[in-house]
């Protein structure tokens, strides 16, 4: 195994360097155990580049070049180089807003204020994970997640509520939703639909 | 110490300054120290304490080299490098080194303004890369271990030059014990260091702290180069957990970094006898040496004189590692001349960095314009 994880999402590939996570070592570790198979397929080239970062590059079919490079200085430059071409062009984007394009890239449903990403296990009978933002609205604020019967009606868990820049991790049963509050909530793809039509509308 | 709160407020609106023209910062230190030290108004003196404080910018600055030094990184092509690496390391340091002595400096002081004037500022020159956006570039990454083979080149010579005219066996062997010590404590206590590194309270950062000073003072109570123990001690220590010892030292070297710039202005004095004739030839050579060299890698590299020119472009600041050889051994006259030398290369290296797309645009369109006039078949 590279000192970067490999993560393989249904076609997709996403990286991710240990820079890119920096602090996050939780996070590193579950991310690690979807890590399935090394893309050789694909001729991705990865370097440490002493004082800069940690380069990725790769060839697509067409003749494109595509280069990532995470800096040491923690933002994380893309060039892409079209066939023939001489000088890239260059794109440099915060850790957030990389991952937001990691999460177009993999064909995640991205809206204006939600965005889901879909996690596909390949080894395990392609296994299927949905984990989508929901904004809680008037009507079912003040309610607990027991009162929504969220589990019994739809199938889906609520995971983590963020409410104004604090997260709350795996809420008890006798969490009280606010109007506002950004609920993540984990399933399959039909549960998650499942939700938008009968908990969000209550 | 009012002197040294000015210094270092003067610094802070610097940064911000120099951060927000996107230009490295290192020239308006050193002219900021010349502005308020001896040579200037005189309103900042060199102290006991700044001096203290100046000496722990530059064992971090080393520190740091060290940490960055991993020995088991390959390059793809290492012949490549090497090549490289020695036209720079031929074409530069001797140039510069036959200016400085032909201009009458001795020996031992042209050999020393002859490194400072081939070691580049891997600092400035890895964030201009970066601030450019010209990391894809094919030369981008040969530049990056030109850089890496300087440090290695610098090493090397802090080696020699410290040795002096010791007894040069009982000498080496006690360097060897050293990092004898130091690699089997970073070997065998790895799992403790990692231990205390994982610690969320002050621990790390004092540990690191204390480490370098440490290894510093001891090496100058057994009689060996503090530079090179703190250099070898970074380099023990890469083994162990890289990343969290940089991001513990981190905030030692960017602050006392800075005061070790300042101070180093404060120190100069033009009173010294430096005629600006002397400085004026070397800053130029500084300029074009580089040109030749960078010439030449590109050619014999990439076989083409464009690449050439980029390399040039981006290769020419001098900085950090120029002033501490300068502070380390060199005279005051030494110090004068590459306080300028490392203003002017970082200066002019700051602008052709960042316009050298546009010079190899120009000067391909110019040519291809030559190319179609002299086409004997166009219709136009």
């Amino acid at each position: 195994m590279n000192e970067a994880g490999y993560l393989r999402l249904g076609m997709e590939l996403i990286v991710f360097p240990p820079s890119y996570l920096n602090g996050e070592r939780v996070v590193k570790k579950t991310i690690y155990l979807g890590i399935i198979s090394l893309m050789s397929a694909m001729a991705l080239r990865s370097l440490n580049l002493p004082g800069v970062g940690t380069k990725y590059e790769f060839e697509t079919d067409k003749g494109d070049t595509v280069a990532i490079f995470f800096t040491r200085t923690g933002t994380i430059q893309m060039y892409t180089l079209q066939k023939g071409c001489k000088t890239p062009s260059a794109a440099e984007m915060t850790p957030v807003e990389a991952r937001r394009l990691g999460n177009i890239l993999t064909g995640a449903i991205i809206e204006a204020e939600q965005e889901s990403v879909e996690i596909a296990f390949s080894a395990l009978a392609d296994l299927r994970v949905t984990i989508h933002t929901f904004y809680i609205p008037k009507g079912i604020a003040g309610k607990t997640i027991e009162d929504l019967q969220i589990r019994a009606k739809t199938g889906a868990t609520v995971i983590a509520v963020c409410r104004h820049d604090r997260n709350i991790i795996n809420p008890a049963p006798s969490f009280v939703f606010e109007e506002g509050d950004a609920a993540l909530v984990i399933g399959e793809s039909d549960q998650i639909k499942k939700f938008e039509r009968e908990i969000m509308v209550e | 110490m009012e002197g040294f709160i000015i210094a270092l407020f003067v610094c802070l609106v610097l940064a911000l300054i120099s951060k927000y023209l996107a230009v490295p910062a290192i020239p308006f230190y050193i002219l900021a120290g010349i502005v308020l030290g001896k040579a200037g108004l005189g309103i900042v003196q060199s102290t006991e304490i700044s001096q203290f404080f100046s000496e722990i910018g530059l064992l971090f600055l080393l520190f740091f080299m060290g940490l960055e030094l991993k020995l088991d990184r390959m390059i793809a092509d290492p012949s490549k490098l090497l090549t490289a690496g020695l036209i720079g390391l031929v074409v530069d340091m001797g140039i510069g080194f036959t200016a400085a002595y032909l201009l009458g400096f001795p020996l031992i002081q042209a050999f020393i303004i002859g490194t400072a004037f081939y070691i580049t500022s891997t600092a400035i020159v890895i964030t201009a890369l970066i601030e450019n956006r010209k990391l894809m570039m094919k030369e981008a990454e040969l530049i990056i271990w030109i850089e890496v083979f300087e440090d290695i080149v610098l090493i090397i010579i802090i080696a020699v030059l410290s040795a002096g005219d010791k007894d040069l066996l009982f000498f080496f062997l006690k360097i060897a014990l050293a990092l004898g010590i130091m690699y089997a404590i970073a070997h065998y206590g790895k799992e403790f260091l990692v231990s205390i590194l994982d610690r969320d309270d002050e621990t790390p950062i004092l540990f690191t702290f204390a480490a370098v000073l440490t290894t510093a003072s001891m090496a100058i109570m057994f009689g060996i180069p503090d530079t090179m123990m703190v250099i070898a001690l970074g380099a023990a220590l890469a083994t162990t957990d890289p990343e969290a010892f940089e991001q513990h030292a981190r905030p030692f070297k960017d602050v006392f970094l800075v005061m070790f710039f300042v101070f180093f202005g404060v120190t100069i004095d033009f009173a010294s006898g430096v005629d600006l004739y002397t400085i004026g030839i070397l800053c130029i050579l500084a300029v074009v040496s580089k040109l030749i060299s960078g010439m030449l890698i590109g050619l014999t590299i990439f076989g083409s004189a464009l690449s050439g020119l980029e390399i040039w472009a981006n290769t020419i600041s001098r900085g950090e590692f120029s002033i501490a050889l300068a502070v380390l051994y060199g005279s005051p006259v030494v110090g004068t001349v590459i306080a300028a030398l490392v203003i002017v290369t970082t200066l002019v290296g700051a602008f052709t960095s960042k316009y050298s797309t546009w010079m190899r645009r120009g000067i391909v369109s110019h040519s291809r314009r030559r190319a179609l006039v002299h086409r004997p078949h166009t219709n136009r």
